[in-house]
C-alpha cells in the first residue's frame, strides 16, 4: 500500500494547487448524474476552472474574508466554484438549496435569520432562487450585500494574468490560522450555531482523520452525502482534494430515491472507501431487489463509515448478510463519531478490524452503569465508535463536568487540534460549551478499555438520517395552530428500528374532542411541518394540563416522551 | 387520472384518510410523502399490484401521474 505523505502546505489551497502539480491528470472529483456520463475533473482541469472563477470572483467585489454562502443543486461547477471562493481569502458556507416542500418565506427567514448571526456577505445561488433572496437584500440591517450567479459566468475565454497575478498574491498572503470555511449546523429559525474553521484545523484534521482510516494512494471515495453537512464536506470532499486522491460525488436527491446509484458506482469506478448515515445502511440492505443487484461488486471497498447518528447493531447486520454475496467484506465496516466543533471527527474504529460491540444490562445503562449484561439482564448492544484520532482527547465527564471512572455514563468532553474557536456572533452559546479549552458535546456515553461508546444525548437535538434538528423548530411552527393550546406542544425523536433512524413525534395540548377535530388537526400538524420541511411522523394528542412542565415552567420534552413511551393512557389521540 | 387502488395504496402507506392526488401531484404536496419515505411507497404500489420497478424508472417519476402510467404499464393496462 503506498501511504500518502502529506507536505508542509499551510492553506488548503496550497495543498490543492501541489497535488494539481504532482498529478495533473489523476481525477480529482468525478460528478455523476444518473443515466449521464459522469463529469471528470482532473486536478489540473479542477484547479485551472477555480483560477478561472476566482477572476469573476474578484470581479464582483467579493473580498478576502468575506463570507460567501453557497446554495446550489448538485452540479459540476460547484467544486470549482468552492476553491475559487478560498482561493481569493473568502469564506464558502454550503447551504442546502431549499426543498419544494419548503414555504418560500420560511426558507428566507432561515436565510436570514442564518445571515445575522454568521454574517453572510454573499450568496451565491441559482437564478432560480433570485425572487427569493433579493428582498433579504434590500432589506434594512441585512448583512447579504449582494446575489450572484456563477452558472451564468462565462468563463470560456482565457485567464487575465494580470487578474490572476493579482489574486495568488492575496492567496499567498492567507496565514493558516486564517479561516477558510463556515459550517452551520442544522435548523431552520436561526437556531443554527456557525463554526468557523481555520486552514490549520483543516489541514491537521485531515491528516489525522486520514491516517485514521489508513488511506493510501490508491483509495477512491465514493459519497452521496449533501456538502452542507460536515461529514460529506470533510470526509468526501476536503479528505480526497486534500490528500490528491478521487472522489465520486452521488446527487443525494437521486439515491434517495434509487439507492443502488451508490453500489453502481462502487461497482464502475472501483470505490474502496464510503461515508454513510446509519439509516443507509438499513435502506441498502432492505430497499433494493435482489434482481437489479447482479452486476454490484464490492470487492474493491476497504471502508463503510457509519456516522452522523447513532449507530445501530441491527443496521450493521443486515447489511453484511446482505451484501457478502456481493463481495462485501464484512470488516470493512467502521464506525466515526464527532462533531462539527472539532472539524468532523473524534474517534474512529480501526480499519480492517471488528468493530467492538458490548451486550450491557439496558437497565443499569439507563441508571448510568455499564454493566456487562448476564441471563437476567434486558440487553442492550452498544456499539464501540473506536479510540481517539491523533491530536484529540476526550474526557467522561459528570453533570458538574468533573471526570469520572471507565464504565460509568457521563457526557463527553473533548478537545483537539482541530477545535473550532467559538461560534462566530455567539459568544454566549460558546461559554455554554466550551471550559478551559474543553468541548461539552451534550453527547452521553462512556469508555470502556479505552474505546468510546456513545448512547444518547443530554440535549434535545432530533436526528433523523443524519439530519440534525431541533425540536423548538417544530415547535414553534406549531405553536401558533388553531387547535393547540398556545405554548403547550413538544416534539422528540422517536425510535424506528426498521429504517433505522428516529423519527419525529409531538405531542400537543387540545381541546379537540371528536374524530373528526383530532384528525383535522392532525392534518394542520403535518402541514405546517411541511412548511418548514419537517416530516412529522406520528402526532400524540392530548387534553389540556396533560403534558408534565420542567421546573422551568415549559413543557419538557424528556419526562413527556417517557410517559408517552412507557405508559398505556386512554387520554392520549395518536396517529 | 389516478385509479382508486393506486390511491388507496399510496394514502394507506401515509396513513392519510384522504387527499386530493392528482395527475401532476408532486411528492413534496402531499403529507409525509418526503425522500425518506418515498422509498417505503414505491415497495408498497410494488407489492399491491405485484409488480417490480427498475430503479431508473423510480427515478424518472415526475408526478403521482408518472407513477400511474408506469403501473398501468406493467400490468399491462
Amino acid at each position: 500500500m503506498d501511504t500518502i505523505r502529506l507536505d508542509d502546505s499551510k492553506t488548503l489551497w496550497e495543498r490543492w494547487q501541489r497535488n494539481a502539480i504532482k498529478n495533473p491528470e489523476r481525477e480529482a472529483i468525478v460528478h455523476c448524474v444518473a443515466g449521464e456520463e459522469p463529469t471528470r475533473w482532473t486536478y489540473r482541469s479542477l484547479i485551472e476552472t477555480a483560477k478561472k472563477i476566482s477572476v469573476k470572483i474578484r470581479e464582483a467585489g467579493i473580498r478576502k474574508g468575506d463570507v460567501c454562502a453557497i446554495i446550489m443543486h448538485h452540479n459540476p461547477m460547484f467544486y470549482p466554484l468552492y476553491l475559487g471562493i478560498s482561493r481569493t481569502g473568502a469564506l464558502p458556507a454550503v447551504l442546502a438549496y431549499p426543498n419544494p416542500r419548503l414555504h418560500p418565506e420560511k426558507f428566507r427567514q432561515g436565510v436570514e435569520g442564518m445571515s445575522q448571526r454568521s454574517g453572510l456577505d454573499y450568496i451565491l445561488t441559482e437564478t432560480d432562487l433570485d425572487p427569493v433572496i433579493r428582498p433579504l437584500i434590500e432589506k434594512p440591517g441585512s448583512t447579504i450585500k449582494s446575489v450572484f450567479f456563477p452558472l451564468e459566468w462565462d468563463i470560456k475565454n482565457n485567464i487575465d494574468p494580470a487578474a490572476d497575478a493579482e489574486i495568488e498574491q492575496i492567496s499567498a498572503s492567507v496565514k493558516e490560522n486564517d479561516p477558510i470555511l463556515l459550517q452551520h449546523s442544522s435548523g431552520t429559525t436561526g437556531l443554527q450555531k456557525p463554526v468557523v474553521l481555520s486552514h490549520r484545523a483543516i489541514l491537521n484534521h485531515v491528516e489525522n482523520l486520514g491516517n485514521g482510516f489508513r488511506l493510501t494512494d490508491n483509495d477512491k471515495i465514493v459519497s452521496w452525502l449533501p456538502l452542507y453537512h460536515d461529514f460529506g464536506l470533510i470526509a468526501c470532499l476536503h479528505i480526497p482534494l486534500a490528500y490528491g486522491i478521487t472522489v465520486v460525488q452521488i446527487n443525494p436527491f437521486e439515491w434517495v430515491l434509487a439507492p443502488i446509484l451508490l453500489l453502481e458506482a462502487i461497482t464502475k469506478e472501483r470505490g474502496t472507501l464510503t461515508c454513510l448515515p446509519n439509516f443507509a445502511y438499513n435502506v441498502l440492505a432492505e430497499k433494493i431487489h435482489d434482481d437489479e443487484l447482479n452486476e454490484i461488486n464490492l470487492e474493491s471497498m476497504r471502508l463503510l463509515v457509519n456516522a452522523a447518528e447513532p449507530v445501530r447493531h441491527d443496521s450493521h447486520q443486515k447489511f453484511v448478510a446482505k451484501f457478502v454475496k456481493y463481495g462485501l467484506n464484512p470488516l470493512s465496516l467502521a464506525v466515526l463519531y464527532g462533531m462539527a466543533e472539532v472539524t468532523l471527527g473524534l474517534t474512529v474504529t480501526v480499519p480492517g478490524k471488528p468493530i467492538t460491540e458490548l451486550v450491557v444490562d439496558r437497565n443499569e445503562l439507563s441508571r448510568g452503569v455499564v454493566k456487562l449484561a448476564d441471563n437476567n439482564s434486558v440487553k442492550r448492544v452498544c456499539v464501540s465508535s473506536g479510540r481517539l484520532l491523533n491530536g484529540c482527547e476526550a474526557r467522561i465527564v459528570d453533570e458538574n463536568r468533573k471526570d469520572i471512572a471507565d464504565g460509568l455514563v457521563g457526557e463527553v468532553a473533548v478537545k483537539s487540534v482541530s477545535m473550532f474557536d467559538g461560534y462566530r456572533n455567539y459568544p454566549e452559546k460558546t461559554a455554554e460549551v466550551v471550559e478551559d479549552g474543553w468541548y461539552f458535546s451534550g453527547d452521553y456515553g462512556f469508555r470502556y478499555n479505552d474505546e468510546f461508546f456513545i448512547i444518547g444525548r443530554k440535549k434535545d437535538l432530533i436526528i433523523v438520517a443524519g439530519k440534525n434538528i431541533y425540536p423548538e423548530d417544530i415547535e414553534d411552527a406549531l405553536n401558533h395552530l388553531k387547535g393547540i393550546i398556545p405554548g403547550r406542544v413538544i416534539a422528540f425523536g422517536e425510535e424506528d428500528e426498521k429504517m433505522g433512524t428516529e423519527q419525529i413525534a409531538v405531542i400537543a395540548e387540545t381541546k379537540a374532542e371528536s374524530e373528526k377535530e383530532k384528525n383535522d388537526l392532525r392534518m394542520d400538524i403535518l402541514k405546517a411541518g411541511m412548511a418548514i420541511d419537517i416530516n412529522i411522523h406520528k402526532v400524540y394528542l392530548v387534553p389540556s394540563r396533560w403534558l408534565i412542565k420542567s421546573s422551568a415552567g415549559k413543557p419538557s420534552r424528556k419526562a413527556n416522551k417517557e410517559r408517552i413511551m412507557t405508559n398505556e393512557d386512554k387520554q392520549v389521540w395518536s396517529r | 387520472m389516478i385509479s382508486p387502488e393506486l390511491k388507496k395504496v399510496i394514502l394507506t402507506e401515509l396513513n392519510l384518510d384522504d387527499f386530493n392526488l392528482q395527475d401532476e401531484t408532486m411528492a413534496p404536496e402531499v403529507p409525509g410523502w418526503d425522500s425518506l419515505n418515498h422509498v417505503n411507497i414505491i415497495l408498497a404500489v410494488e407489492k399491491s399490484f405485484n409488480v417490480k420497478f427498475k430503479s431508473y424508472e423510480v427515478l424518472r417519476l415526475k408526478n403521482v401521474g408518472d407513477l400511474q402510467k408506469l403501473v398501468d404499464l406493467k400490468t399491462g393496462k
